[in-house]
């Protein structure tokens, strides 16, 4: 088995200590870094994510999974910057003010982050305005708000309408998300998507980078 | 027929003058006394008279104890932030286990005479003397996962169950010893079932196998407490994919209060088909449709589910999980209406 598929396969398994002693050897062998980042570590992750997604794995395995993917990619950081590579995109993501849950968005992050996009995580409880502040002063293409109660649910709305009338609306996409969130919703608020499962915000966040 | 005598005749599979009716309207109860959430959870008289006010008021068949997930974690020392507009919570920045090396600091505690819980038990007491000759009143548990979870936070235990399993368990030992002793307190009120709350127990979360083996053995354990003194076991679940089988295998449960179709059912048809006499069915009306949707899209909604469910009794009309606690009851009655005219046997 080679290194890199090696990577992928104890990041499968939620082994951080194997992922993080495997990254650095392939430093150490001059592997090239985007290559350990996304046909080690990204691979692996991709993989995480369509096993979630079809019920193959869940919440548990994801999380173990993504502490190794952390275990790695923080070794391999201080190359990434220094090498120039760039992330497929931004997004400001956060639980919406009132809603003190996390582990949905942080799989969200996990996951976007395992897509190779820059994720800033504004954390739970955020206030509509921080949400649109922190995505025009960092130009992110996509804010993503979650929320897991009918209490907190419609502060989403108030996000959409903060950015329409800070004029950013358009330079931004809303994902929403979230136990009660539907797609019906979405629509009635006037956010762009949602989705059901984190892997697949996840991919639909690349697609909308893609396609700005 | 009062209320009481008609969900236990659906609760034998037998055809009741109509269908059941109990969207969980807790939260919304505490609007017809003006109080806000913080008053409602840590006043008893208060939240006790707005509960009875709503099921008077909105006709509903059954009175549940529902109040916050946070009500025995408290007790075992979880610190607990009480807002003013939504329900009660951990404080999720001061969690009383912080490390896999406090599981083990977890130890039985006396709910009779710790804070929550004990207002929990009187909470039942007075529902019962109110309300027990005509409706069906149902305690309301959060089984020991749920309650381990708040203590230690989702995203951590949900790591510690894979990192240190032995650790879990011996935290869940201490729970469960906590709530056999809780569920005696409850049914010593007179409190006609017991719903457990077992949050996890479907693919939102965890895989069959892993609940089966983490959970499993403790709900089976509290299950047959319960019906040892001949107290009804429900289950309330939310979670997407619920496993209805291998809970019905632990639990043997009267009734189940879900909000999605089992991990092994495809359809309303197959869920009635598979488990309809198995157990009853209680829902499942999604309170997130109930925020926005029209009567007319409530009543179509109520409709294609009684038709799918009302059959040979087994059946009772709710939402799939709490009413939306800051939406107007206009919903709730909708659905009341819809049981008590289209719901007729």
């Amino acid at each position: 088995m080679n290194m890199l598929n090696e990577i992928s396969q104890k990041l499968q398994q939620g082994n951080a200590k194997a992922v993080k002693e495997l990254v650095q050897q392939a430093v150490d062998e001059g592997c090239e870094v985007t290559a350990i980042l996304e046909e080690g570590l990204m691979a692996g992750m991709d993989i995480v994510g369509e096993k979630f997604k079809n019920n193959e794995i869940y919440v548990p395995e994801v999380l173990i999974a993504a502490r190794a993917m952390n275990a790695g990619t923080e070794l391999l950081k201080p190359l990434l910057s220094s090498s120039g590579i760039k992330a497929k995109g931004k997004v400001v993501l956060g639980t919406v003010k009132g809603d003190m849950h996390d582990i949905g968005k942080n799989l969200v992050r996990m996951m976007m982050e395992g897509k190779g996009l820059e994720v800033i995580d504004l954390g739970i409880d955020v206030p509509s305005e921080k949400f649109v502040e922190v995505a025009e002063k960092e130009n992110a293409q996509i804010i993503a708000c979650s929320a897991l109660l009918t209490t907190t649910m419609n502060e989403m709305k108030k996000i959409v309408d903060a950015a329409s009338e800070a004029g950013i609306r358009e330079n931004v996409t809303i994902m929403v998300g979230g136990a009660p969130v539907t797609d019906n919703f979405r629509e009635s608020i006037g956010a762009d998507i949602y989705k059901p499962d984190a892997a697949s915000a996840a991919d639909a966040a690349v697609q909308a980078c893609q396609a700005r | 027929m009062n209320s009481l005598e008609r969900v236990k005749l659906t609760l034998q599979h037998q055809t009741a003058d109509h269908v059941p009716v109990y969207p969980l309207i807790n939260s919304i109860s505490r609007k017809y006394l003006g109080i806000d959430y913080a008053t409602w959870t840590q006043n008893t008289e208060l939240c006790a008279e707005s509960i009875i006010k709503a099921t008077d008021l909105l006709n509903v068949d059954a009175v549940c104890s529902l109040v916050d997930l946070s009500v025995e974690a408290a007790d075992f020392g979880q610190k607990i932030e009480y807002p003013k507009n939504r329900a009660a919570h951990p404080d999720s920045n001061n969690r009383r286990i912080k490390s896999i090396a406090d599981y083990k600091t977890i130890e039985p505690v006396n709910p009779r005479k710790t804070p929550r819980m004990s207002e929990h038990i009187r909470l039942c007491d007075k529902l019962v003397k109110a309300k027990g000759r005509e409706k069906a009143i149902i305690g309301f548990v959060f089984a020991p996962l749920g309650v381990l979870s708040m203590l230690r936070g989702p995203q951590d235990i949900f790591m510690d169950v894979i990192d240190d399993p032995d650790a879990v368990h011996l935290a869940l030992e201490a729970v469960t010893k906590t709530l056999i002793e809780y569920t005696t307190a409850l049914m010593e009120t007179g409190i006609h079932a017991i719903m457990l709350d077992t949050l996890y127990a479907s693919q939102s979360i965890m895989s069959k196998q892993m609940w089966n083996s983490l959970e499993g053995p403790y709900v089976q354990r509290l299950a047959e407490h319960i019906h040892a003194h001949d107290c009804m076991v429900m289950i309330h679940n939310c979670g997407n994919g619920i496993y209805f089988d291998v809970q019905i295998e632990r639990m043997n449960p009267e009734a189940i209060s879900f909000l999605h179709l089992p991990d092994d059912c495809r359809s309303f048809a197959e869920l009635k088909n598979k488990y309809g006499r198995k157990t009853t069915l209680i829902g499942h009306v999604d309170p997130s449709f109930l925020m926005s949707a029209t009567a007319e899209q409530v009543e179509q909604e109520c409709k294609k589910q009684i038709d799918a469910y009302k059959k040979d009794g087994g059946f009772i009309l709710a939402t799939g999980c709490e009413y939306p606690a800051n939406a107007a009851d206009d919903n709730a009655k909708v659905m009341v209406k819809t049981a008590q005219t289209y719901g007729r046997y």
